[in-house]
């Protein structure tokens, strides 16, 4: 056995939200038996950022903002590889926005996980763009990452889950990576995720969340039926939890994973023989084609 | 409807005096072809093109010399020469104009002994030594199609130039077997059409009599092509990239080349993305790589930083353009070299490299991708529009001068044979040999933050130091191993010149042009630019009284680099700079080195 980075000791405030992503993202690991080795988490900037220190699998720590680009020529070098990446609101919100609008159209098969606490903790609770309108003074419009989601017609899984319900979250990340490993395409899952120093709203949202998956109409592979509850559910002062979108099979016409299409052989470009004397046929028929 | 055909004189319009005359030899000449886009004036380069070559010459294509957006203008020019030239010829010796505004827009570019042929159907040339065949109309009423135009046109170009027919023919049929027997039918009649035209004009015929070369079995290639294909060669497997003038065609030939190698080629949404993606792709072990210009490269810059102090070997290619900002995006300069020396925030190991021909670009970025992954560092290869987009002939490449090496990669027998794993770990050569991401195990911790040897974070000083010490060490541990510069002229010559990128070709044709007057020179052309090769550089200033600095910018990068790195050559440093986005012609070099050396004698 070979001894190489371990996890090192957890840095976060004693009751964060983030713990709970935590134990529910190396339970989902364990329980589809994926080896560290084979598992690669790619952390943002900010105080969930951190998570790839704190987990027995190959960690990544991105720029701010952009790991999820990291992640997508992670996963399309290698696609054996259960890529996840992980960030927070403000990282994937803001400065990363226009990464998470095209991680859909990319439709890489990884798992983007946004732990939202509609703050930024770790330069100390300035507004993030989910804040709600009068946090820290912010008087512009809260950034919903699910209806955005719903809008983006791709065949994604989403779905958004609450830190206080860790069962239902470990059950959703399986899901989620498990459909990653079958190559269906691009998961999303928004984690409610609060911050125990500048956002303390645990008690709040556990009072908020509407499991949308039990609501009347509630079908997971019709988006705009999803959206219409998720939008009545928010207009009533709560906040939808649940699958959003889970498409019906791999077939569908919106569900395209990348890298069935680009890799068909999924060899990619990571294991690909480059020895110059295994190619020199190929290489010398290329060359003939210049000039 | 009738064509107009039937409407317009099909005689040519002469202002050339009208008796024969003795064939000029010529062996290097420079053909302009101009009109609107969609004139076909590319069409008629290519085909004389081939043609020059199948005469053994040596050529040089040149497009975006002008504008090409305003007024729908359009230009290409052609270069054949019997010695090998990669450079626009100081004065062209052949118009062939589509309107009058391709005449105006290269008055200046014209020797006083140039002629201008033009299509006549639709305006007579102000210009004194003209000659006009209604081109258009001639095809369109034999053929119904005006298009083959461009195709009458060469043919009117090989009775001027005393063309050898059936090598004229052989290019027309190589250039459209492809495109059906009608189209080659059609392109056959039109250039009969052409040459019977210009046939009937005693002053047409045989105005030159162009020399046969021997400059055979090459290539005609542009940089951009030719990195595309070194970056396959060298086993790069993963490209994303954001289209941009004049990179875009290196991911535009990748997605062609790479899917046939289980290599990946990603358009990003923006030039970040492109970067990013990149990183990710190095992490897993695979040779990546990003090709942009410089609003792009201002994006990457963060991304690039990172690379460094992650130590992610990633290559760059930088298709230097008009800056900043927009700047003129499909015109000539050189200045971004500043930007990069010096590049991005903190301090990081880089090195940057300048291939200065096509032809090196193909082996230099081999090199490259060898040098990032085993000095797990990102490689700038420093190109410009000039050499990316201009096309060359060459020496075919040849794969036996390429090794693709892979010392700094762990294999998984490898790393299972260690006690332990270490992604950073210290070294005599500040490389930590490293296993990529899922190699079976281990696993590795990869960030931008200050780390120790396992890549967890550290804010400890003495690990600090150590790792700053064995990052920036690279930059002198790797010194032998980078590209060296390359000499050229007379090693007795006590004025030296100095540049990089498309700039050589100029260059040496300047010093033919100064050696022919007796002013011998030599030249140091630099192919690595950062570090700063002193080694090299330093016998070079010593051995000349002026060293001059040649380069597309305002303000002397090179030189203030050169200046900065080695203050003790300060005085012997002089720029010839250019910076209206047009490349350096023999002429514009020659000059000011001939000013210099009379100015001294006196």
């Amino acid at each position: 056995m070979v001894q190489s980075a371990k996890p090192t000791a957890n840095t976060w405030c004693p009751g964060c939200g983030d713990f709970g992503v935590l134990a529910a993202a190396k339970k989902a690991l364990v329980d589809l038996k994926i080896p560290p080795h084979e598992a690669v988490l790619v952390g943002g900037i900010g105080c969930s950022g951190g998570i790839h220190n704190f987990i027995d699998v190959n960690g990544v720590h991105a720029l701010h903002g952009r790991l999820l680009a990291q992640a997508i020529g992670l996963k399309l070098s290698n696609p054996q590889l259960t890529v996840i990446a992980a960030g927070g609101d403000g990282d994937g919100y803001a400065i990363g926005m226009g990464h998470f609008m095209h991680a859909f159209k990319k439709n890489a098969s990884i798992l983007y996980i946004v732990m939202n606490n509609e703050t930024y903790g770790l330069t100390k609770g300035q507004a993030s763009p989910t804040s709600r309108l009068g946090f820290e003074g912010n008087i512009e419009v809260p950034f919903d990452a699910i209806l955005t989601a719903l809008s983006i017609p791709t065949g994604a899984f989403v779905a958004r889950t609450f830190s206080g319900d860790p069962k239902t979250m470990t059950a959703v990340l399986s899901e989620a990576l498990q459909f990653n490993r079958d190559h269906r395409g691009y998961a999303f899952v928004e984690d409610l995720s609060p911050c125990v120093t500048y956002n303390d709203t645990f008690k709040e949202w556990r009072e908020k969340i509407v499991n949308i998956e039990k609501l009347p109409g509630y079908d997971p592979t019709d988006r705009s039926a999803v959206f219409r509850l998720c939008t009545e559910t928010m207009n009533a002062g709560k906040i939808p939890v649940g699958v959003m979108h889970r498409p019906g099979k791999p077939s569908d016409a919106a569900s395209n994973p990348l890298e069935l299409k680009l890799l068909p052989d999924m060899v990619g470009p990571a294991r690909a023989d480059i020895a110059l004397e295994h190619n020199l046929p190929a290489y010398q028929k290329l060359l003939a084609t210049a000039g | 409807m009738t064509t107009p055909a039937t409407q317009t004189p099909s005689q040519a319009v002469e202002a050339v005096p009208a008796q024969r005359r003795t064939p000029q030899e010529i062996s290097d000449v420079s053909v302009i072809v101009g009109g609107q886009g969609g004139d076909g004036t590319l069409t008629v380069v290519d085909l004389l093109g081939r043609y020059f070559r199948k005469r053994g010459l040596y050529v040089y294509t040149s497009r975006n010399t002008l504008s090409r957006i305003r007024g729908g203008h359009a230009d290409a020019s052609v270069r054949a020469c019997r010695d090998s030239r990669a450079a626009i010829k100081a004065k062209a010796d052949l118009l062939l104009a589509f309107d009058q505004e391709a005449i105006d827009v290269v008055r200046a570019d014209l020797d006083p002994g140039a002629l201008v042929l033009y299509d006549s159907t639709s305006f007579k040339a102000d210009y004194p030594n003209s000659l006009g065949f209604p081109f258009a109309t001639l095809v369109g009423g034999q053929l119904g199609q005006p298009i083959y135009k461009n195709t009458a046109a060469y043919g009117a170009i090989a009775v001027l130039m005393g063309f050898d027919d059936a090598v004229v023919r052989q290019v027309i049929e190589e250039r459209f077997k492809r495109r059906g027997p009608e189209a080659l039918d059609k392109n056959l009649k039109a250039l009969e059409l052409g040459r019977q035209a210009a046939l009937a004009v005693p002053a047409a015929v045989n105005r030159w009599s162009l020399a046969e070369g021997d400059a055979h079995d090459l290539i005609l290639t542009t940089g951009n092509q030719a990195t595309a294909l070194g970056f396959v060669v060298g086993g790069g497997r993963f490209f994303a990239g954001y289209p941009i003038t004049p990179a875009t065609e290196i991911m535009e030939y990748l997605m062609r080349y790479l899917p046939a190698y289980h290599g990946v080629v990603r358009q990003g949404e923006d030039e970040l993305a492109s970067i990013n993606m990149v990183i990710g792709a190095a992490t897993t072990g695979t040779r990546a790589m990003t090709s942009t210009s410089g609003p792009g490269l201002s994006l990457m810059t963060e991304g690039i930083g990172h690379a460094g102090t992650a130590e992610l070997g990633i290559l760059v290619a930088d298709c230097q353009r008009v800056g900043p900002s927009t700047g003129q995006p499909t015109r000539h300069e050189q200045s971004d070299l500043a930007h990069l020396a010096h590049l991005g925030h903190g301090e990081f190991p880089k090195f940057i490299l300048s291939p200065g021909s096509a032809e090196d670009c193909f082996y230099m970025t081999v090199d490259a991708l060898n040098l990032a992954e085993k000095w797990r560092l990102p490689v700038l290869l420093l190109l410009d529009q000039a050499l990316c987009q201009n096309a060359s002939t060459v020496p075919a490449f040849d794969l036996s001068k390429v090794k693709v090496e892979r010392p700094s990669l762990l294999t998984a027998d490898q790393v299972a044979k260690q006690a332990e794993y270490k992604y950073y770990a210290f070294s005599p050569t500040g490389i930590s040999p490293f296993a990529p991401v899922g190699t079976p195990g281990v696993t590795s911790q990869i960030t931008g933050n200050e780390h120790d040897e396992w890549g967890h974070v550290s804010v400890n000083p003495v690990n600090r130091n150590k790792m700053m010490e064995k990052r920036m060490g690279k930059l002198i541990q790797a010194r032998d191993e980078l590209p060296r510069p390359r000499y050229f002229g007379h090693k007795e010559a006590r004025i030296g010149l100095i540049g990089y990128g498309s700039t050589s070709g100029p260059i040496l044709e300047a010093m033919d042009v100064l050696d022919a007057e007796g002013i011998v020179t030599k030249y140091l052309q630099a192919r690595t630019l950062f570090p700063v090769q002193e080694e090299s550089l330093g016998p070079f200033f010593d051995s000349v009284d002026l060293a001059f600095v040649v380069e597309h910018n305002y303000t002397g990068q090179l030189a203030r680099l050169l200046r900065e790195e080695m203050p003790r050559y300060h005085a012997k440093l002089r720029s010839i700079l250019k910076y209206d986005g047009f490349s350096f012609r023999a002429p514009d070099i020659a000059g000011p080195i001939r000013e210099a050396v009379h100015g001294t004698k006196r």
